[in-house]
């Protein structure tokens, strides 16, 4: 009896290890003993038992028919088993499939392979049909070698949470059925995290969706690390908070002789007086320090905690700053209620050219990126005043439409930028509107002034085609990510890159900057995002979730929250702090070109009287709203742009009391407010003005 | 084993020169070929989503054989959808079809117009998260007009067009069906008086009058001329509609007049001899009556055409008599200065044509002698409701004056009772002297047993009440500015006053000349007192 166990034992160890020949060899032996047992009575007690043995070992020599076998018979199991444990047996299921394909892949058994792979893949197609599509197309062992992401599987373990009972009937199913290839997979390729109790709840699963190629542990471990996603400390925001309060009191004391005629009169020199009072509260901070802190704290911006840049930012000429301030207190404030106005530029007669567009800060200039390796830039303002002029002498000249736009090329309605020699895949405007920069397959990165009209750098260091291009929120700095895997730093003033992160398995997609310039966020096709610490070029945080290529990246104003959208359509909401996914929202159908983050009300009890004029080509728009003490109510809109020809409104308004209790609050609301569908247009960028204005960007597609 | 088979990497060989590869190296390369394939699409699909496009293009491929260090395959970037033709005769072979190009041909082609130069157009997507129903966006679902209205006061200028298509609810619909099945085979019952007050009261049926308007014109010139019952309640229906104070008939009004004269004065109406069309007859004429007081105002021509038409009908002595009936009813129900501009003129003339064919010895057919009859009623009945206007406004005359202007003319003077009569009259309230003169302006129709119904009189009261009294507080108007006038200027009144004696003096004439028409039962028109006044 001792032996008989002690012959199992070693026949399964070197089954395990890919002893073949030694296990033909014990085989032997053991059916040479066998025949002889079969001629002894005395052990004919433990006869059916031992066959039994005896008949899988000797099966193991056609093993491909086996894990198709057993497979099947843990699958059929599987879904035959408990409600309540099912769906993190279920989990088990896509690990051992993909193991046991290339395990015969490996083994060089193809064909079955094959079989094996076409017969099970359905059940997994919801879940995982793109690294599918990956691997369906590992013919040899030597692709497993070459192709990363199998390589990566084969050499790393995958996580799965399971509570302690699920992984005793897992075991004890396996041990009965003698399912030894399967157990050794298990044992070999999955790393169980047994945790005693309940199992946990279906939607819990994020991170067992993605078997990412890199070490989880690992992953964790960078998720450790300290993010500080606070505000700067001398932002904008910060100054009109600021400036509000300054605004507040003044109302109050002359509200009496306070007109409404004259408000717009009045605004020029509340402004400069404004300016002055800055100074003054600089000066004197200290007093106010405590006044102003208990008057912040009911304000959502001012909870989120502020940081020093670690880069040395420019300096903003103070009539930009504030004109800034202004367009910051007059914006329109937006609500569940009260959704933004959207304005959206169509891009036509593109002839499948356009590759990106995009809008500048106040929507009146809109860059276009062609496959014809031009950049064409269009003047919203000199549009409409073309359009004005042309209208005034139409009674005059006959055809004024045609010499304008005409395709003499003599007067173009745009301004072209040449100079790529490939594909311009992305373009980004400075935050002024000054500098544009742009980002070809010709790898290169080409800065252009406005006002120049003219190519005044090519930044060259990515080896491969760059994706795509971003201007730090302040200027002079930008991030650009590339087909080489890397996302790289660099500044104006440098022909080489500052900084350049690598860590991505995949193409870097998008890159977009933390509201605080100390982080970058990258979207990879490796189906994780990656925030970067700008200063130390590290990363400090992935993001596991997606399901498929991130195409893009939108960061919250509080600098708290980031959003992600993949090429299925998700969208997916992270915190920051804990690199845990908050919700992901479900809705588009297809790619999601571009998202947009913006606040909806930030307002506490103040007078306000928001009067916007955005003169948008043509467009002329006007709008006045007075809000009598406006209840505190916080909350932000996330616009989200897709394939689908849709313009996407979410709230995604989260709980701001988390901040101060580390725990998670159950009161996030984040759903669909608004669906804008657009005349079958898909909407490749979006941007809110200052004032809240929302622009969106797309070519018409004719569908024939 | 591999997508690609054996045959084809043979086929690839040979097309590159090698013609002596082992079908064992064919084997070993297929599954790489397909791995490599795979490899590119997968960087062709990373191309494509960068151009920001759903749909892979040759030039996708062609860049992620470049990202690869791979010479791109040239000649299928032309943007058109490339067209495989099966080969004849096997199954799965495919080929591209590439024709030879005639040089000549391609030089001497014109050039083809030079494609449109890329453009940026602006519109709003959304106003305050509200879609616009402007051409450039997607169409929306039927914008409802309330919120049209709310666009409208922001005063932003967006041309908003409503879609073309016009959407009638399931409701109205029915609603449709029903109220037609009702006048089409039950117009007697309970269920369709229902149905007129509803038409008359209700506010949501205004998508429903084009429907209504094009039924009822239908019906009416089409098909059911004979069918008299179908006619009186095609007529009610357009009654009912007609008052319906939500709905706005007059776009359609156009539509339906032709059929409403239709019926008061065609020929025949009704194919069997116990129809009444009388009686129909003096239902349209009140209708079309009170058409031209409620739209008279909107439609400057609306009652000129209506009378010329009826007046064309009334003078043509080629048309039968039913036909003059019904012209003399729809004029008399216009007023009765219609009446003394357009029948009195012709009345004598035309009673010398209608006589013979009252009298028993020269009309023989009991049918043609009884119409003669009523037309020769329904023309008293006018000429009377004339006179008595006429007379009326004599006797509304301030008494003070006119014994002033008798005293002038030198003719007889009022007695002092009616005098003090009188006073009381014009101290009585506007209103209730409608409501006295109301009546009796009627009474004389009914009296003249011209089978008024219920609805119908109960409908003329109303109309005739105002007219009368408007007309008799422009006169109260005129007669204090006389008085004033007669105090001051002398000779201006005397001129006045000279006009208005004129006119009693032919409401004298008047009375008279219809007395040597009609007769003694001209008198049962005008008061007692008046009579002797003037007899």
């Amino acid at each position: 009896m001792d032996e008989l166990q002690v012959v199992e034992f070693v026949a399964t160890y070197l089954k395990k290890k890919g002893f073949s020949e030694a296990e033909n060899a014990l085989q032997a032996e053991i059916q040479r003993n066998k025949s002889s047992n079969n001629t002894n009575p005395i052990d004919i007690l433990n006869d059916p038992e031992l066959s039994k043995f005896f008949r899988t070992f000797s099966e193991s020599e056609d093993g491909p028919a086996r894990y198709q076998d057993e497979y099947s018979k843990l699958r059929s199991w599987t879904y035959s088993s408990l409600d309540l444990y099912k769906h993190e047996l279920l989990h088990v299921l896509y690990p051992v499939f993909i193991h046991c394909f290339m395990d015969l892949v490996a083994k060089g058994h193809i064909q079955e392979a094959r079989t094996f792979f076409n017969n099970f893949r359905e059940d997994h197609e919801m879940m995982h049909l793109r690294d599918l599509q990956k691997l369906e197309g590992v013919l040899s062992p030597s692709h497993l070698e070459e192709m990363e992401f199998a390589h990566s599987l084969r050499h790393s373990k995958v996580n799965i949470k399971i509570c302690q009972y699920s992984y005793e009937l897992l075991l004890q199913y396996l041990h009965k059925t003698q399912s030894t290839k399967m157990l050794g997979i298990i044992n070999e390729r999955i790393n169980f995290q047994v945790s005693p109790g309940q199992p946990s709840s279906i939607s819990d699963d994020a991170e067992i969706v993605t078997l990412i190629g890199s070490n989880q542990d690992a992953a964790n471990q960078i998720n450790q690390k300290e993010v500080h996603w606070g505000l700067l400390e001398d932002s904008l925001e910060n100054r009109l908070e600021k400036t509000g309060l300054i605004s507040d009191s003044e109302k109050a004391e002359g509200e009496n002789k306070e007109a409404e005629i004259d408000e717009n009169k009045k605004r020029p020199v509340e402004g400069g007086k404004q300016g002055a009072s800055i100074k003054k509260l600089k000066k004197d901070k200290a007093i106010n320090a405590t006044a102003k802190t208990s008057r912040l704290e009911a304000n959502t911006v001012s909870t989120a905690p502020r940081v020093k840049p670690d880069l040395a930012l420019p300096v903003m000429p103070t009539e930009v700053e504030q004109s800034i301030l202004e367009d910051l207190r007059n914006r329109v404030h937006l609500s569940s209620a009260a959704l933004p106005s959207v304005s959206f530029y169509t891009f036509i007669n593109t002839h499948n050219g356009l590759n990106c567009a995009s809008i500048s800060q106040d929507g009146s200039l809109v860059a276009g990126g062609f496959s014809d390796s031009s950049l064409k830039v269009w003047d919203m303002a000199k549009l409409g005043q073309q359009a004005v002029s042309s209208g005034l002498q139409g009674e005059n000249d006959t055809t004024p439409r045609e010499d304008i736009i005409g395709p003499n090329g003599r007067k173009r309605s745009y301004t072209l930028y040449q100079g790529h020699s490939g594909p311009v895949y992305s373009a980004s405007f400075s935050p002024l509107g000054d500098f544009i920069l742009s980002s070809s397959a010709d790898t290169t990165i080409r800065l252009w002034s406005t006002k120049l009209n003219a190519n005044l750098v090519c930044y060259k260091g990515h080896n491969y085609p760059v994706w795509d291009v971003q201007f730090n929120p302040q200027g002079h700095y930008f991030a650009s990510s590339s087909h080489d895997r890397t996302a790289r730093i660099w500044s104006m003033d440098r022909i080489q890159p500052l900084r350049i992160m690598a860590g991505h398995l995949s193409d870097v997609d998008c890159v977009r900057w933390h509201i605080n310039c100390n982080y970058i966020a990258t979207g990879s096709s490796d189906k994780t995002v990656r925030l970067w610490d700008v200063s130390s070029g590290e990363c400090v945080r992935i993001f596991i979730g997606h399901r498929s290529m991130i195409l893009s990246l939108a960061m919250s104003p509080d600098g708290r929250y980031m959003a992600s959208g993949d090429e299925d359509g998700t969208i997916m909401m992270w915190d920051l702090a804990s690199g845990r996914c908050v919700t992901p929202l479900m809705g588009h159908t297809s790619c999601v070109w571009t998202l947009a983050y913006r606040f909806l009300l930030l307002v506490t009890n103040a007078y306000l009287k928001i009067s916007d004029k955005v003169s948008t080509g043509f467009l002329f728009y006007s709008l006045t709203i007075i809000y009598f003490g406006c209840a505190s109510c916080e909350g932000s809109l996330l616009a989200s742009g897709s394939a689908d020809c849709t313009v996407k409104l979410w709230d995604v308004t989260t709980s701001t009391k988390v901040l101060k209790t580390e725990e998670k609050s159950g009161t996030n609301r984040l759903r669909s407010l608004k669906t804008l569908p657009t005349k079958s247009t898909p909407v490749y960028s979006l941007q809110f003005s200052r004032r809240n204005l929302l622009f969106a960007a797309g070519a018409l597609s004719k569908t024939s | 084993m591999s997508i690609v088979p054996k045959e084809t990497i043979e086929v690839i060989a040979q097309s590159i020169g090698v013609y002596n590869l082992s079908s064992d190296v064919a084997l070993a390369l297929a599954p790489d070929v397909e791995y490599r394939v795979r490899e590119i699409m997968q960087e062709a699909i990373k191309c494509m989503r960068h151009a920001h496009r759903t749909v892979l293009t040759a030039n996708d491929v062609d860049s992620a054989l470049n990202l690869r260090n791979v010479e791109p395959i040239y000649g299928f970037a032309s943007g058109d959808s490339l067209r495989f033709k099966r080969a004849s005769g096997l199954k799965d072979l495919y080929y591209i079809d590439d024709k030879d190009v005639e040089l000549r041909n391609v030089i001497e082609t014109p050039l083809p117009k030079a494609p449109l130069d890329t453009s940026v157009a602006v519109h709003w997507l959304a106003i305050e998260g509200v879609q616009p129903a402007i051409p450039e966006n997607a169409p929306v679902d039927a914008v409802s007009d309330g919120r049209r209205s709310e666009y409208r006061e922001d005063g932003i200028s967006v041309d908003i067009r409503l879609p073309v298509k016009h959407v009638l609810s399931k409701e109205l619909q029915l609603y449709f069906d029903k109220i037609r099945e009702l006048t089409v085979s039950r117009s007697n019952s309970t269920v369709f008086k229902q149905a007129l007050l509803s038409l008359a009261m209700d506010s949501g049926l205004h998508p429903l009058v084009p429907y209504f308007t094009y039924f009822i014109s239908e019906e009416v010139v089409t098909r059911s001329l004979k069918n008299f019952s179908l006619l009186f309640a095609l007529m009610r229906v357009a009654r009912s509609l007609l008052r319906n104070p939500h709905i706005h008939i007059e776009p359609y009004l156009h539509q339906m007049m032709p059929s409403v004269i239709t019926c008061l004065v065609s020929k025949r109406l009704g194919n069997r001899f116990s129809d009444n069309h009388w009686d129909l007859r003096n239902f349209v004429a009140d209708l079309i009556a009170s058409i031209c007081t409620r739209f008279g105002h909107v439609y400057q021509n609306l009652q000129s055409r209506v009378t010329r038409t009826l007046l064309h009908a009334f003078l043509d002595p080629t048309k039968s008599l039913s036909q003059h009936y019904g012209a003399i009813q729809g004029l008399a129900a216009l007023g009765p200065s219609v009446v003394h501009l357009l029948i009195l003129p012709n009345l004598e003339l035309y009673l010398k044509f209608l006589e013979p064919e009252m009298l028993l010895e020269k009309q023989k057919n009991e049918m043609k002698r009884h119409e003669a009859w009523r037309v020769y009623g329904a023309l008293q009945c006018a000429a009377g409701l004339c006179v008595y206007d006429r007379l009326k406004t004599v006797l509304l005359r301030p008494p003070k004056q006119s014994r002033w202007e008798s005293n002038r003319k030198g003719m007889i003077v009022f007695p002092s009772k009616r005098k003090a009569s009188m006073d009381n009259l014009m101290l009585q309230p506007p209103v209730k002297k409608m409501a006295t003169l109301g009546p009796m302006g009627v009474m004389p129709v009914n009296s003249m047993a011209v089978n008024m119904q219920g609805p119908s009189g109960g409908f003329s009261t109303p109309v005739e009440g105002p007219r009368a009294g408007v007309s008799m507080l422009r006169h109260l108007q005129n007669e204090k500015m006389l008085r004033r006038e007669v105090s001051n200027q002398a000779l201006k009144t005397s001129t006045v006053l000279a006009q208005a004696w004129k006119e009693d003096a032919e409401g004298g004439h008047l009375l008279a000349s219809l007395y040597e028409l009609f007769g003694e039962s001209m008198f049962s028109f005008t008061r007692k007192s008046e009579l002797y006044f003037f007899l």
